[in-house]
């Protein structure tokens, strides 16, 4: 996936041509990696998923649960695959070419042969026994012959089975088919196609700036997995940790700038936090303080240029990916600024202090980090410069880092680590492939209803009151943050809100700062906040207690928030243009 | 007698000429209709790109479109032989008058794919934005210059005629621009407005490099589901709709030249010699477009109906549209 881009920027550099249909080809790849993702994490049981309740269960009540989520998981997988069958069908008799005469259907085939592959796992989970399967086969087949059969359903089985659903979430039912079952439902109960889903997950799979989240995703597990983060530590410890709170200090920045490029503050968790707990447990801090910092010390990172978050907002809501990368730079700073006093403020009285500021420690820090210190100019820097696009800009990225840790450093083997690295990564980027590409199915359903159109004639008949506007938008993106992760929620949400921003006289820049800070806080909320699951994974602890742990630096980054809601100077002032 | 719902998917904003001649025509639609049909439409792309437009009528869950030759070429390749041939046309009555005698073949294509046409329309002639100042096509040579990415055929066009296509979405033009990745963009006078391309690329090569034609297109299903009285009501009202964007786009061209150049828009108008040049280039291309992005039939009458217009012998009656 990272070779056609790449080839593509030589080629333009070199020759001043480009490969035939190369960006057509990367973002079928895209589809081969969400559908063979997705099969796979369903295989390793590791889809996403909405709740941890199911944790709660365990022996016979934990297996009803399991029988309940995936039993409905797999009813709607196929579900997906009639209406999958449905869209190829209908692309088939169209008759198109993808390139070099493959007919757009035979990858377009890969969609509907996924969905069936998922269903069969977790039937397979479900239903050791060949009758168990055969009954499971019987109860689909019953279910896709009902939706042919009857082409509109009333409300008086709509919201029950809306309920079903919502049961099936909390069971542990996978997202993506919690989600896929609402919007199936929703298009069902309007007598539309059930085929439109799978019109809206190709859509959102072959979207041609999509690749850039794997190949980005790629980058920061390599970096993640290398020797990456102890020296990125060390260059931030050697500088800032001897002076007064230091070790917050150290964990805010080494987690942001970490961050800042893999886009994925969860990832960091997992990746830092192993560094971090030790750094700041050795310096006096309390378990639960050190929880919560290295929880949320990545979170600004979000933010800050060159964070993936930044480069998708800026592509779905069509604003200026620059703009974007300079209105993010303040916020962040403040964010982090938040964090750092929190894990000032929460110091121990008697603050093992390290050794004195050396100068010499620095400089070998710095040079020991400087392949790694360089990664976010490779990206920053083939963007600003006109050579590459942002998806090839993703692939150098990948490549630079590729190179680093397995052939410079040697961090990883070629042959034993860096397969590990990149199926590991498939199998996170077809999980969220898969939620993403059904998420547009909702999006769909409120756009078929014409509901943004709704709200912005209600809201201007209503007087069009800005701040009411902006309270409002952070109280749903807020509530939004909390079920949904923010690759998703800026496919689905952003296209919705944008026209609402325009209609209040929000400037569009400001508006996806705003968006993107309250998806940040979104990852510290319960249920879903994926930073909390990440830290009780890393480090072995209920989601309850993580999330106790971070409530105080919750309330201080809300309040960040709304600072950054309500005052545009922060994310305008850098902006030239305005 | 039955309610019917027509859903239609546009790229074109809401409150546009585009969205108000939908509007009446949907008035139309429903007072001939039974109580309770619906014409709903979606503006802004707020159903996707053209493309998924396409796809979605294709599984019914609409069942029009207004769309530009890029979509429609999604439905059948004939379409693209009122658009995709650079520099083919002189002048509007050039283009009402080939694809007036076009039209009975496309639609027949179109019909056989299960789409009616009820509407053509045109939306303004595309024209190169430049960074720096180019008049001659050899100016061109060494520019990077945008080309769509899912339109293979141009980029191999573009190559064998010598310049540098970079392959983006349109998504990509803005940043692309501001980066230096492309500093030529084929676009017309309106999206340049629109976008305030023109702060970018502020020099225009006043060369009509191809009309941007499109049309409203009803899946043949929800036609043939509608009433007679319906059918009746709106193709009685597409000439009028026609005439209207018609009137429009004439004069939304200029007007959105006019306003760019109030901010420092270069408008460099090609002498004969560089004019001559950039037909001798296009004519280039045409041997690379016929039979590839254009059915070889459809394109050998197009040229015939062009020279046939232009023929001193035959002057053809003025067809208004
Ligand atoms: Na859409
Ligand atoms: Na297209």
């Amino acid at each position: 996936m990272a070779v056609v881009p790449i080839a593509e920027i030589f080629l333009r550099a070199v020759f001043h041509t480009g490969i035939f249909a190369a960006a057509s080809i990367v973002q079928h790849l895209g589809l081969a990696v969400a559908m063979i993702g997705g099969a796979v994490a369903a295989r390793e049981d590791r889809l996403l998923t909405i709740s941890a309740i199911k944790s709660l269960f365990d022996g016979r009540n934990g297996r009803v649960a399991s029988f309940l989520a995936n039993g409905l998981g797999a009813c709607v997988c196929a579900l997906l695959v009639a209406a999958g069958i449905g869209f190829v069908a209908a692309e088939r008799s169209a008759g198109n070419i993808l390139a070099y005469g493959v007919p757009a259907w035979w990858v377009q085939a890969l969609l509907p042969a996924g969905f069936a592959l998922i269903a069969w796992r977790l039937v397979a989970r479900i239903a050791p026994g060949a009758l168990a399967r055969a009954a499971m086969l019987g109860l689909a087949v019953l279910l896709v012959g009902l939706t042919q059969a009857l082409p509109a359903i009333p409300q008086w089985i709509l919201v029950p089975a809306l309920a079903i659903i919502a049961i099936g979430a909390l069971l542990g039912m996978p997202l993506f088919a919690v989600l896929a079952g609402a919007a199936l439902l929703l298009f069902w109960h309007q007598g539309l196609p059930l085929a439109s889903i799978a019109v809206d997950h190709y859509g959102t799979v072959v979207n041609p700036t999509l690749p850039a989240i794997p190949l980005f995703t790629l980058a920061g597990y390599l970096m993640a997995e290398s020797g990456a983060p102890r020296r990125l530590v060390e260059v931030f410890d050697a500088i800032f940790g001897s002076s007064r709170g230091g070790p917050a200090i150290v964990t805010v920045l080494a987690c942001t700038f970490f961050t800042s490029f893999t886009g994925a503050s969860g990832a960091t968790v997992l990746a830092l936090g192993g560094l971090v707990m030790p750094l700041l447990i050795s310096s006096g801090y309390s378990q639960r303080s050190a929880l919560g910092l290295a929880t949320s010390a990545g979170l600004p990172g979000t933010l800050l240029m060159p964070a993936l978050p930044l480069i998708l907002y800026a592509i779905v809501a069509g604003v200026d990916i620059r703009d974007m990368f300079l209105a993010g730079l303040l916020p962040s700073i403040l964010m982090a600024s938040i964090v750092i006093a929190w894990g000032i403020h929460i110091r121990p009285n008697h603050l093992n202090r390290p050794a004195a500021f050396d100068w010499h420690r620095v400089r070998v820090a710095i040079g020991a980090a400087k392949w790694e210190l360089s990664v976010p100019l490779v990206a920053m820097l083939s963007l600003a410069s006109g050579i590459a696009t942002p998806v090839e800009s993703a692939a150098l990225t990948a490549l630079y880092v590729f190179i680093v840790t397995v052939v410079v450093r040697r961090d990883l083997h070629f042959r034993h680590d860096a397969p590990r690295v990149a199926a590991e990564c498939g199998l996170i980027v077809g999980g969220i492939l898969l939620v993403m590409g059904v998420a547009l199915g909702l999006t769909d359903v409120l756009v078929d209803a014409q509901v943004p159109e709704r709200i912005v004639g209600w809201a201007s008949a209503a007087g069009g009151d800005r701040y009411l506007f902006l309270l409002g938008l952070n109280l749903v993106l807020l509530a939004a943050g909390c079920v949904i992760e923010i690759y998703p929620a800026i496919i689905v949400l952003a296209p919705l809100v944008t026209p609402l921003g325009k209609a209040f006289g929000v400037d569009p820049v400001h508006l996806g700062v705003i968006f993107l800070a309250n998806m940040e806080l979104g990852y510290l909320t319960p249920l879903v906040g994926l930073n909390l699951f990440f830290a009780s994974y890393r480090f072995g602890k209920p989601v309850g207690e993580i999330f106790r742990s971070v409530l105080p630096v919750f309330a201080a980054l809300a309040a960040g928030v709304l600072v950054i809601t309500y005052v545009p100077w922060l994310s305008l002032a850098l902006l030239s243009s305005r | 007698q039955e309610t019917v719902r027509v859903k239609l998917g546009t790229l074109a904003p809401k409150g546009s000429v585009y969205h108000r001649v939908l509007q009446e025509m949907g008035e139309a639609f429903r007072a001939s209709n039974a109580a309770g049909s619906a014409f709903t439409i979606y503006t802004d792309g707020s159903q996707g790109s053209e493309a998924d437009v396409v796809r979605r009528m294709r599984i019914g869950q609409l069942n029009a479109a207004m769309i530009t030759a890029v979509g429609l070429t999604e439905i059948d390749p004939s379409a693209g032989v009122l658009q995709k041939m650079p520099l083919l046309f002189r002048s509007w009555e050039e283009v009402e008058y080939v694809s007036q005698a076009l039209r009975p073949e496309i639609e027949r294509r179109f019909l056989e794919k299960g789409f009616v046409v009820v509407l053509w329309a045109e939306a303004g002639w595309v024209r190169f934005f430049c960074k720096e100042p180019a008049a001659h096509p050899s100016d061109l040579k060494g520019r990077r210059m945008f080309a769509w990415a899912g339109d293979s055929e141009q980029v191999n066009m573009m190559q064998a005629l010598g310049y540098r296509p970079v392959v983006l979405e349109t998504a990509d033009i803005i940043p692309g621009l501001q980066t230096g990745l492309v500093d030529a963009v084929p676009v017309t006078p309106t999206w340049a407005l629109a976008t305030q391309l023109d702060r970018l690329a502020p020099n225009m090569i006043d060369l009509r490099w191809a009309p941007i034609v499109g049309a409203l297109v009803f899946t043949r299903k929800s036609w043939d589901s509608m009433t007679p009285a319906a059918r009746d009501a709106l193709r009685r009202s597409a000439p009028h709709a026609a005439k209207a964007l018609h009137e429009h786009q004439i004069r939304a061209d200029a007007e959105a030249i006019t306003a760019m150049q109030k901010r420092g828009l270069l408008v460099l108008r090609p002498s004969p010699e560089q004019a001559a040049a950039w037909q001798e280039v296009a004519q280039r291309t045409y041997p690379m477009i016929r039979g590839h992005t254009v059915p070889a039939a459809t394109f050998d009458e197009a040229l015939r109906l062009v020279a046939e217009y232009r023929s001193p012998g035959r002057r053809p009656e003025r067809t208004g549209p």
